[in-house]
């Protein structure tokens, strides 16, 4: 069953024009919060929401928001849009389709955590969706819902777009604050944790697009109406880009809890005469699940029992005529060539597998090679600095184990010494 | 009264350890002396958490930590052993290992790498890796110090790290990403530093090493002899490591915290060359006419005895002067004034140089409290230039306490740090109104600027507030010259009315102790040449054969500051032990034993060696009434001449100087070229461009070809020179005097004219 | 005992002491006319030391020390330097610039050959080091180094852009290299008497 709440319009009308979107009810949410609501109050339907991260943690926005210390200092909000995640492509419709839907929700969320100045990190390589943010941004501006006395009170928002330069690590929510304050783009070392030494120092919260673009609608129909959609313990919608072996591939905006089986329809279903084989649920740093998977529901828990996550919310699948050598090739090779190189089972785990797998698949593999790409991912897993050297081992290990035929069909059997 | 920080008790590998709360647990574990393998973090810059070799298991913890930023916490079960960590550093060093190159023969750490003696603990003895290690570029020139080994670096950041937490001047970054990422300098251009040595240390493996040491030794051939740096006033602790009666290279002290906290300047580590220079004087020399002729001690010592026998005896103790001393130690010191005061000879001078004063008056501070002042004031030159290890805790004050740094005066504010020029002391007024502690840094030169700033501080201490003081010396030992009294004691003449004595013709002989007042002291070349040359008997005792040196008549062979035995003062007055790290030329003696011998030729008694050491270890005297004590300094005006124009400014260089830099081969390459710096609104106001050729003149002294360098850091209207150069002597020049700029030469046109 | 039965025993003893002299006439005499002869030794005898070049003629030794570090009679001094980009003695960035052996000190043991990474320091058959003076016991370079014709191996690549050579492969080589080339220490000697008769004899 698709919704249409974040989607709502996309492809109707032009939502970047900011009369259209307020003709629509837009800004009157940021009105409401600032007017009657209150950041208590805003912060109090985002907690009964139960509104998750749709970044791919998926941690509860309210408690992130309530680990900002109250001691007086500055505190920053930043809208994560360094959409990079292999398969993910829903930041970049809502940055482009509805992007005064996205300013709400920043401002929104800004307002709830007393941030005076927010960013906006936008990835590199959304040069189309970045220039229309910016106009979106000069008309809201414009229109007074951005900058100081907004509504005539003595709320001060401010909003500052940053343009990545291509980094996937800058996805990280420290990578992406060092990247914001002109450093080198990579993860800063936990504890502190952002939330008290964020950007230049200050309390700081890192949020998604998705997720803050949630706020205006659920100040809108009310938490109840989100918390009411889906699992208890991951209610609400959830954008979700499917893409792989299907006929229609694109963004479909479903409540949580959706079967897998039900998203392979949205999107056309398998190709002719093909057969789903294998389900990458949660973006490229997730494991695989496979066609027994098809009839689970597609929330946060669910996904996180079956050894998987939900991630960012991309799902890719893939059919029985995939070379899953060639698949786990080019996922570690891009998390060889995106890792920042700082710590070391990232740097050299990501750069030994890939060329291991580079020479199995032009035939330089030996039987042995097989366990020692498992044995390679396993160890340098859970001993890095941020995540990202972790997610190379979920898919590799999951295809390896599963499609162990087609690894051992490109590697050379030594005769057995006698 | 600061309160004691808790505690908390942990349990390391069964032992129960007891440190102060916040400790990491890193630091932790040396408490029970339990090794917990470390590349990237270094207790100085703190962790990182990019090595991933210092895990540990920590109970309920379901993952390996990282025991560099764990912080300890009541009741925690840590082990460092144990198969599951031991597993853990395995993988950590396969990676590490994975494109390391085993180049070890080759490499320069071989015998003191983290890399080799963890790689024996941990690691495992074959690489799975089938395929070729990745190449990367080797022997890269990084700068005139430094050179790099891609292959070999393990990206720790230790360097660049240093380059951002201690020094703060971010030239050195990593580049590019993943495998691929390398050690860099931010814009490519050389890796310049007065700090770029402490960076082979930091470097846990052969990557970065020294020009100066590469491929000489193994560390096992070195002989260690702990000593103090005698390169500058600031008394950094140093590691002297010799072989086969070379010095090889000099290593810091990293327990050094009262001092240097491990760091060591340039200067300091690279100035070894010179020991065994064979321009150095191997023994006495005398000058008869325009010829040099070789003397034994004996003869040398009996000429000079005699001499001095016959001037007493004719002219009385008038007619004898003495200069130097900044460079002796202190036992060197009491022996000098001990055998001087002996004949009744009073004039004595230690100042030979621009400095006036060496001691701070009551309210010198320790580098404890230079770090911990919330508002430091530099007056006259730069302490970056003149105590660069010492700058290092002004830009720790800065960056890490958030100090306000404020300089006043003709150079420019520290450009490493943030920090505020401010052209007079008055205009100081009002802007420490809510600051407690206050450190003043001031050159010793200029007296009326001391003064000046003596009653702005005494003002601030009489608001309660803590002011401490300190006064970098031009010379090492400056501070224990003065305070063992090396000074013209009533009415005696100091070092400018000997030299005016001189050319008087009333002085009859002089000795000069390891000093070069032709290149240094502000009377100027011309002035003191021709001074000496009046004088019937010059003795001066040196390394080398300086501009002073040519114009003595005895020339004795000293012993260099690690070829010696005995103390020093640094410049808060603390007194640090020198010890020799190596032998001396066979005919070389030191300042101290040259007096032993006069005074033996002479009959005069000499203090007991228990004596000695008693009075050059106790504590320096408060000589100076405050900054620019009028009793100390005199009342030597400077040298503004309030005209309009071109203001100069001299400044000191680490690497300028006649003496150990300039008979250092090695160095050439960090000496300062003779050159002008200014302000690029300045030099285009003069036509000048950068790199071109300037002739600097002021009231008929000129120095010629001059190189321009344009720095947007310079003050406006004001040009600065380097002190100290023999090719370019800026001794004749005073400090804000008024200069004109001439004869300029196009470096465009100059290029031009060479093709 | 009887004086006859003490004259037979006596004459048994000395029948059977000529016997063994006379026996010994017509048995080849081990004795061998040194200096005209010369003793033939066992191929891995430990005699004086050599430093090897490769076959392209750059010196094996790479300075690095381990040979002074294993020795146990603390005989060997080695120097290193830096090779000059224009003229490298050795692969890699290192080479020895002084490398000295006190024969005298030195207890033939063999170990600094073992810790050789680049198999430069080996021990030949040759023993005949007899002199006058202690000092000409010191064996520099200027005797210790082969002929560049002597070279055997082939040394590692030097990279483009002056990059220097990886002597990780050279060391990972090391324990092969005999085995595959058969280089046996008789050939050594071999080239020594040929191309340094002085020397060798």
């Amino acid at each position: 069953m698709v919704v249409k709440v974040l989607t709502e319009g996309i492809g109707e009308v032009d939502l970047c024009d900011i009369e259209i979107y307020r003709a629509r009810g837009g800004y009157e949410q940021w009105r409401r919060a600032v007017t009657a609501l209150g950041a208590a109050g805003v912060m109090d339907a985002t907690n009964r929401s139960g509104l998750r991260g749709r970044g791919g943690a998926g941690f509860p926005t309210a408690r992130k928001w309530s680990f900002l210390p109250a001691n007086g200092r500055p505190r920053y909000l930043v809208c994560n849009s360094d959409e990079a995640e292999p398969g993910t492509f829903k930041d970049r419709m809502l940055l482009e389709r509805t992007p005064h839907q996205v300013i709400e929700g920043i401002l929104i969320g800004s307002y709830a955590i007393g941030s005076r100045h927010s960013f906006i990190y936008i990835r590199g390589e959304f040069a189309e969706g970045y220039r229309i943010f910016k106009a979106a941004l000069a008309q809201a501006r414009a229109a007074g819902f951005v900058g100081e006395r907004i509504f005539g009170s003595d709320v001060t928002v401010e909003l500052t777009v940053h343009r990545g330069a291509g980094a996937y690590i800058c996805g990280e929510e420290t990578a992406l604050l060092n990247s914001l304050e002109g450093r080198r783009g990579e993860p800063r070392l936990k504890p502190p944790f952002p939330a008290v030494k964020g950007l230049y120092g200050e309390p700081t919260v890192v949020n998604n697009v998705e997720t803050l673009a949630y706020l205006p609608h659920i100040l809108r129909n009310g938490p109840e109406w989100f918390a009411s959609v889906g699992p208890q313990r991951s209610p609400g919608f959830k954008v979700v880009s499917v893409s792989g072996h299907v006929k229609r591939p694109g963004n479909f905006e479903v409540p949580l809890g959706t079967t897998l089986r039900e998203l392979l329809e949205l999107a056309g279903g398998p190709l002719e005469g093909r057969k789903i084989v294998a389900i990458q649920p949660g973006g490229g740093s997730s494991a695989c699940l496979f066609e027994e998977h098809l009839g689970l529901s597609y929330d946060f828990d669910t996904m996180a029992a079956h050894g998987t996550m939900l991630g960012s919310g991309a799902i890719v699948f893939f059919d029985d005529s995939t070379d899953f050598v060639k698949a786990a090739l080019a996922l570690v090779r891009f998390y060889a060539h995106e890792s920042c190189g700082q710590c070391t089972p990232c740097r050299e785990g990501g750069h030994w597998l890939e060329v291991t797998l580079e020479r199995i698949l032009h035939g330089g593999g030996v039987e042995s090679d097989i366990d020692m790409l498992l044995a390679v991912a396993h160890q340098l897993t859970g001993i890095n600095l941020c995540p990202l050297g972790d997610s190379i081992e979920p898919f590799l290990a999951s295809v390896v184990k599963r499609f162990e035929g087609q690894f051992r069909s490109y590697v050379r059997t030594l005769p057995v010494p006698a | 009264m600061t309160t004691l920080p808790k505690e908390v008790t942990l349990s390391i590998d069964g032992l129960p350890v007891t440190v102060p709360e916040g400790t990491l647990l890193v630091e932790a574990a040396k408490a029970v002396q339990t090794d917990i393998p470390v590349y990237c973090y270094h207790p100085k810059l703190g962790p990182a958490g990019l090595c991933r070799i210092c895990l540990v298991e920590i109970e309920k913890t379901p993952k390996l930590q990282i025991a560099c930023n764990t912080v300890v916490a009541e009741g925690m079960v840590v082990r460092t052993q144990g198969p599951k960590v031991e597993d853990g550093r395995r993988a950590v060093l396969e990676f590490l290992l994975l494109n390391h190159p085993l180049d070890c023969p080759i490499c320069d750490k071989g015998g003191e790498c983290d890399l080799q003696d963890y790689s024996i603990a941990y690691g495992q003895g074959m690489s799975r890796l089938a395929e070729r290690k990745e190449l990367k570029p080797k022997a890269i020139d990084l700068g005139p110090t430094i050179v790099l080994d891609d292959e070999r670096c393990i990206v720790c950041q230790r360097c660049s790290r240093f380059d951002e937490i201690v020094t703060n001047e971010r030239s050195l970054v990593v580049k590019d990403r993943g495998q691929r990422d390398v050690i860099a300098t931010a814009t490519g251009a050389p890796y310049r530093s007065n700090f770029s040595g402490n960076v082979t240390e930091l470097c846990p493996v052969g990557a970065l090493t020294s020009k100066t040491y590469r491929f000489r030794s193994r560390p096992w051939d070195l002989q260690r002899t702990r000593t103090t740096c005698q390169q500058c006033s600031v008394g950094c602790a140093l590691n002297v490591d010799e072989r086969h009666g070379n010095v090889l290279r000099t290593m810091s002290v990293p327990s050094d915290d009262a001092v240097s906290e491990g760091w060591l300047c340039d200067r300091g580590r690279y100035n070894v060359g010179f020991y065994a220079d064979e321009r150095r004087i191997t023994s006495p020399l005398g000058r008869f006419g325009d010829e040099w002729v070789q003397l034994s001690w004996d003869d040398a010592i009996e000429l000079w005895a005699t001499r001095l026998e016959e001037a007493l005896a004719s002219a009385g103790s008038a007619s004898i002067g003495v200069l130097g001393g900044g460079r002796l130690l202190n036992e060197e010191i009491l022996l000098v004034r001990h055998v001087m005061r002996a004949l009744g000879i009073a004039n004595v001078d230690w100042r030979t140089g621009r400095q006036r004063q060496a001691s701070p008056g009551a309210r010198g501070g320790t580098y404890d409290d230079l770090e911990n002042a919330q508002a430091i004031v530099t007056l006259g030159r730069p302490p970056s230039q003149s105590a660069p290890v010492m700058d290092l805790r002004i830009r720790k004050a800065v960056l890490r306490n958030g100090a306000r740094l404020i300089s006043i005066g003709a150079h420019p504010a520290s450009s490493f740090v943030p920090a505020t020029h401010l052209a007079r002391l008055s205009d100081l007024a009002g802007t420490l109104a809510e600051v407690e502690r206050i450190a003043f840094v001031w050159d010793g030169i200029d007296a009326a600027l001391g003064a000046e700033a003596e009653a702005a501080l005494a003002k601030l201490a009489a608001e309660g507030k803590h002011v401490s003081v300190f006064v970098p010396g031009e010379t090492p030992n400056a501070r224990g010259a003065e305070a063992l009294g090396l000074l013209p004691a009533g009415g005696a003449l100091d070092t400018r009315a000997q030299l005016e004595a001189a050319r008087g013709g009333t002085l009859r002989i002089l000795s000069i102790f390891g000093a070069n007042p032709v290149l240094h002291h502000p009377a100027g070349a011309a002035f003191v040449r021709e001074a000496l040359k009046r004088v019937p008997f010059v003795v001066a005792t040196d390394l080398f054969l300086t501009e002073t040196g040519r114009l003595a008549h005895l020339v004795l062979p000293a012993k260099a500051a690690f070829e010696k035995d005995g103390h020093s003062f640094d410049l808060t007055g603390a007194v640090h032990a020198v010890n020799a790290a190596h032998g001396a030329p066979p005919d070389a003696l030191s300042d101290g034993e040259v007096m032993i011998a006069l005074a033996a030729h002479l009959g005069i008694d000499l203090p007991s060696p228990r004596e000695l050491a008693d009075w050059a270890t106790a504590s320096p005297a408060t000589i100076a009434n405050g900054l620019g004590d009028a009793a100390l300094c005199g009342s030597l005006a400077p040298a503004r001449d309030g005209a309009a124009g071109l203001r100069l400014a001299i400044a000191a260089h680490p690497f300028a100087g006649g003496g150990t830099v300039y008979f250092d081969d090695r160095l050439g390459e960090l000496r300062p070229r003779p050159g002008l710096l200014l302000s690029p609104a300045t030099a285009q106001a003069a036509g000048i461009g950068e790199a071109d050729l300037v002739d600097l003149a002021a009231g008929g002294r000129v120095l010629h070809d001059l190189v321009a360098t344009l720095d947007g850091n310079a003050l406006e209207g004001v040009v600065t020179i380097v002190d100290g150069l023999p090719e370019a002597p800026a001794n004749d020049f005073g400090e804000g005097e008024t200069v004109t700029l001439g004869n300029v030469r196009s470096s465009r046109a100059l290029a031009g004219s060479v093709v | 005992m009887s004086p006859l039965r003490g004259f037979a025993s006596a004459l048994i003893a000395l029948t059977g002491g000529f016997a063994t002299t006379f026996g010994m006439l017509f048995k080849r005499k081990p004795t061998i006319e040194y200096p005209s002869v010369k003793k033939q030794h066992a191929p891995r005898f430990h005699g004086l030391h050599e430093l090897r070049r490769y076959a392209d003629g750059k010196e094996r030794c790479i300075g690095c020390e381990l040979c002074a570090i294993a020795c146990p009679a603390n005989a060997i001094t080695v120097i290193g330097a830096e090779n000059a980009p224009g003229d490298r003695r050795s692969p890699g960035e290192r080479y020895a610039a002084r490398y000295e052996i006190d024969e005298l000190r030195c207890i033939f043991c063999g170990l600094c050959e073992e810790a050789c990474p680049t198999d430069a320091i080996v021990l030949t058959p040759r023993f005949e080091m007899a002199d006058y003076r202690r000092g000409s016991f010191v064996y520099a370079k200027d005797r210790l180094l082969v002929p560049p014709q002597a070279g055997v191996g082939t040394a590692p690549d030097e990279r483009p852009n002056g990059i220097p050579a990886d002597l990780g492969t050279v060391a990972e080589q090391k324990s092969t290299v005999d085995i595959a080339t058969g280089y046996d220490a008789t050939n050594r000697g071999h080239i020594l008497k040929t191309e340094r008769r002085g020397l060798a004899g």
